[in-house]
């Protein structure tokens, strides 16, 4: 098989063994350096990480500095483009749109991050566990992970919010339930070739118990491609965050999040087009800014594996 | 004395990168006679692999830039158009390379993959190719040829791959045949099995070798001469039997002292060359051995040894002599 | 190769299988009772029992299931309880829409990215190669429901190019139905291909730098016969398994683009079976779905396997 096939879709491939095997966590800390450096001397991983610092920022302090009230209603001036006074212009009941995309700002990370910890906290133990058992405990688990993985991503999540009804809660349940499969997967494929490792070996062979084989030798460094589809996993979190919201399953009214202030743009879309595009563009830059993170992670620190979760897409 | 059939002139290699460029073969210069056997050995990184590729345009350019001459039959395969270095390739030159695992393509059969150069080059048509295909199969010593001829090559032991490359390689009838590592992945048994078909295939179609390699022991029992190269440049060049004897390099002389030598008064004792091969974006100054050579001196490190006549038909780059060295 | 299909096929029975169970465990954790919640203010106790027989519901779960599992297999999946049409019609006059905007978008896809692909891989760094990485980049993180706004926007509002919505059979009138598939069928198709792109572009460059592509190369063949006859056939085989993907994901209904472009497809109904609690209709959308995506997937096994030699004579 080509190498290219790899990480495609059925099961990523864990990064290359030798290059795990001789470096256990003895050389964790100048790894860590190593891979600070890759990252930066990446222009788009910087850049990533410039637009993630301002969003965090924007989530933090945008209640205190946004020009207006988020839900400050006037209707003299509803729905007037763009000026000094409201950069992004304002809406159907005249609130402005900059203070309340700044503000969604705070819905759309708070929901990708714990939506995609969710999801490693569901998938990261399925796959230590199928990867370090194997047999029947193994295939009954990723068996389940195939299922689940065989549903596409929004219509799973649609499923389960309509179990759990629709609202921010249940949506980063729903998105952390529909990403499980892919931590798992990734987490068992790094499990499987570290533990054929020397050093795993050796540890067995000197009797050490299987809880602390996991915990002090496969945990450590199965970290590598978890890190990396952690950050690529935010952008598609919030993406499907903002579909949810788009689609009323979501942040319900009148919390400002992107995707809702977009899907309430749309009736208004001949007089205030503004009103749809820049809450738009706040999802593709921070989407985008998690991916351009997301590839430099990759290329720092497992330049093999190739992204599951790229050739699953959204929608 | 007959012309030689290639005859390479400072040849140099360079590749561009963030450092700078790399010089990785400085001002190469040998000959292939008609018929004969030539060894090209060093470590890897000494250039040896990167300036046979060179010789047929192979390598991508840029990063790389190639100049100097190469003429083969007297024409400059350096400066040759596309397509008339295309109908040199794999037609009066062939190359077989390091790994027959990933040099074969996997979803091709076998047969296909001979049969392409036939077409090419000798404009057979498709059941005539097909026929020499098996036929060279057979040749080169591999079982029920016309059945595994249509076999892809994961279905293929590592030696048989080899086989199938080389016989690939004659396929057309070259006049020289560059082999490069061709036996260094297989195992030692599988090994002597394809240095005897190169040898009788060599004596029965009389074809010109390169035999490119690191490995010494191998060049003994096949080659007419020797070129040992470093660092791009060329350390010794001789017959292979005073180059043995004689050892005038010091760096020729860790390369055989880094050899198993059977029966030797000291068995177990193999010397690895202490050091690594220079980082082509910074050649020292002076021999790009000195770093490494137990012998050298100061006036090593300044200034680079020209090669040198020191026997019939024997070169050295070394500013002294073996009776000064080893005494 | 028969006994690789066979196996697989078997592979995709039970995971439809699986699949059944899952989409039927969720719908019965749902709080609240089906009939309950779709009889609304409506409520008459006779009427109410009734309905419940006839869905089965007073029967234990697990007789539930295999009921419902065997007429799934015979194609029938209950009735809806908001309109009381059978689930399977419903399914069947979303099916055109749905199919027709997934090879649309696909083709659009196609288009763009294998090409494009091909060329950036073999002159990797170039301008061309910049531009359309770069460009690719932003569009994977473009929401596909954004795009398709903007795209209403543009082409629709702004030049009056095309219709912003709705959906016309083709053999109804045919230039009609190609006007009002143009803009979702782009707005899903360049996001599709940007990903195929990026597939297509890494395959190439990595059998480009293969061995064997040296090989071909020492042979003497010409640049065109080295990329058609041994690069290509080597990176097909990723590349099918993601546009397989991509299809699949088409397939299954891109809910959200269907809902701007007011399309009758899969997802659409699919998401008005949540809103309006109809979970007959969602179940059976959801089982549907999820079985064409593992017949996407079977076909992609089997072509696989036609590309691939190793994989064919395991």
């Amino acid at each position: 098989m080509t190498s290219g096939d790899e990480g495609l879709a059925r099961g990523a491939q864990a990064s290359d063994p030798s290059h795990d095997a001789g470096a256990p966590i003895a050389e964790h800390r100048s790894r860590t350096h190593a891979t600070v450096e890759t990252v930066l001397r990446n222009r788009l991983a910087v850049a990533g990480l410039v637009i993630l610092a301002v969003l965090v920022l924007a989530a933090i302090i945008g209640p205190w500095v946004i020009p207006y009230e988020i839900n400050e209603i006037d209707i003299a001036n509803r729905l007037t483009g763009p000026s000094t006074d409201h950069w992004f212009g304002t809406d159907e009941l005249g609130r402005d749109v900059f203070s309340r995309v700044v503000v969604g700002a705070r819905v759309s990370l708070v929901v990708g991050f714990v939506a995609v910890g969710i999801a490693l906290i569901l998938g990261v133990p399925i796959g230590l566990i199928s990867g370090f058992y194997g047999g029947a405990t193994d295939s009954t688990l990723m068996r389940f992970m195939d299922i689940l993985f065989s549903l596409p991503a929004i219509l799973l999540a649609i499923a389960i919010l309509a179990v759990l009804g629709p609202g921010i809660v249940n949506a980063m349940i729903a998105i952390g339930i529909v990403y499980t499969p892919i931590f798992a997967r990734i987490t068992r494929g790094s499990v499987l070739t570290i533990r054929q490792s020397v050093f795993v070996r050796a540890a067995e062979s000197l009797g050490a118990t299987n809880n602390r084989i996991l915990r002090t030798h496969i945990l450590p460094n199965v970290m590598a491609p978890i890190i990396v589809q952690t950050s690529l996993s935010l952008a598609f979190a919030i993406l499907a965050e903002a579909a949810l919201s788009f689609l009323g399953l979501g942040v319900q009214p009148p919390e400002p999040a992107w995707g809702r202030m977009l899907a309430e743009g749309r009736s208004f879309f001949e007089q205030a087009p503004w009103m749809a595009i820049f809450p738009g563009l706040a999802i593709v830059l921070t989407v985008m800014a998690f991916n351009f993170v997301g590839d430099g992670l990759r290329d720092a620190l497992d330049p093999q594996q190739r992204s599951v979760i790229e050739s699953r897409g959204v929608g | 004395m007959t012309e030689p059939i290639l005859s390479v002139r400072d040849l140099t290699v360079s590749f561009g990168t963030r450092l700078g460029r790399a010089r990785v073969v400085n001002g190469l210069s040998y000959d292939v006679e008609p018929g004969e056997t030539l060894a090209i050995v060093g470590e890897s990184g000494s250039g040896k692999s990167v300036s046979s590729l060179a010789l047929l345009q192979l390598l991508p350019t840029p990063p790389a830039r190639v100049e100097g001459e190469a003429r083969f039959h007297g024409d400059d395969l350096l400066a040759m158009e596309d397509d008339e270095i295309r109908s040199v390739r794999g037609n009066r030159i062939a190359m077989i390379f390091q790994d027959p695992m990933t040099s074969l393509n996997p979803v091709r059969t076998v047969g296909y993959q001979l049969i392409e150069p036939l077409k090419m080059h000798m404009g057979l048509d498709a059941a005539s190719a097909r026929n020499r295909a098996i036929d060279l199969l057979d040749l080169v010593g591999i079982p029920s040829a016309a059945e595994r001829v249509d076999d892809y090559p994961h279905q293929f032991s590592g030696g048989m791959r080899q086989r199938v490359m080389i016989a690939m390689g004659i396929a057309c009838n070259p006049d020289l045949l560059i082999a490069d590592e061709a036996t260094t992945a297989l195992d030692v048994t599988t090994q002597a099995q394809i240095l005897d078909e190169i040898g009788r295939l060599q004596s029965e179609l009389g074809l010109s070798v390169i035999w490119i390699t690191h490995d010494l022991g191998v060049v003994a029992g096949i080659a007419d001469r020797v070129v040992v190269l470093y660092g791009g440049a060329i350390m010794e060049e001789a017959a292979v039997d005073p180059l043995y004897e004689e050892r005038r390099h010091p760096y020729t002389r860790a390369l055989l002292a880094s050899l198993p030598v059977p029966g030797a008064d000291r068995p177990n004792r193999l010397r690895a060359i202490p050091g690594l091969p220079p980082d082509p974006t910074r050649m020292p100054p002076g021999c790009p051995f000195a770093p490494r050579c137990a012998h050298a001196q100061e006036s090593c490190s300044q200034q680079a040894p020209e090669l040198r006549e020191a026997g019939e038909a024997h070169l050295v780059a070394c500013h002294f002599d073996p009776e000064e060295l080893y005494a | 190769m028969t006994g690789y299909v066979l196996r697989r096929i078997g592979q995709m029975v039970l995971a439809l299988l699986g699949v059944s169970i899952i989409v039927f465990a969720l719908i019965h954790l749902v709080p609240g009772d089906p009939v309950r919640t779709a009889l609304g203010t409506r409520f008459d106790q006779e009427v109410y029992e009734a309905l419940r027989a006839r869905a089965g519901l007073d029967q234990p779960i697990v007789v539930q299931y295999f009921t419902w599992l065997g007429n799934a297999v015979t194609g029938d999946l209950g009735v809806s309880f908001r309109s009381g049409v059978p689930v399977t019609t419903l399914l069947l006059q979303r099916l055109p829409a749905t199919i027709t905007l997934a090879f649309a978008a696909l083709f659009v896809a196609l288009v763009v990215a294998i090409p494009l692909g091909i060329v950036s891989a073999i002159r990797s760094g170039s301008r061309l190669d910049y531009a359309a990485t770069a460009t690719s980049q932003v569009a994977v993180s473009v929401p596909d429901f954004w795009a398709g706004i903007m795209y209403i926007l543009l082409f629709s509002l702004v030049l009056s190019w095309l219709p912003p919505s709705g959906y016309v059979s083709f053999f109804e009138d045919p230039l009609e139905w190609a006007r009002h598939l143009a803009l979702p069928a782009l707005t899903v198709g360049l996001i599709s291909g940007s990903i195929i792109f990026r597939f297509v572009r890494s395959s190439v460059l990595e059998a480009l730098n293969q061995d064997y592509t040296r090989t071909a190369r020492a042979k003497g063949l010409t640049e065109r016969q080295v990329i058609w006859r041994h690069v290509m056939p080597n990176a097909w085989i990723p590349i099918v398994t993601v546009v397989g993907l991509q299809l699949g994901f088409l397939l299954s209904g891109v809910i959200v683009v269907e809902v701007i472009f007011a399309w009758p497809g899969l997802g659409r109904l699919a998401l008005l079976s949540v809103q309006d609690r109809d979970f007959t209709v969602l179940q059976g959308a959801v089982l549907l779905i999820a079985f064409m995506f593992l017949l996407i997937n079977l076909v992609v096994d089997i072509v696989y396997g036609w590309l691939d030699p190793r994989v064919r004579y395991d």
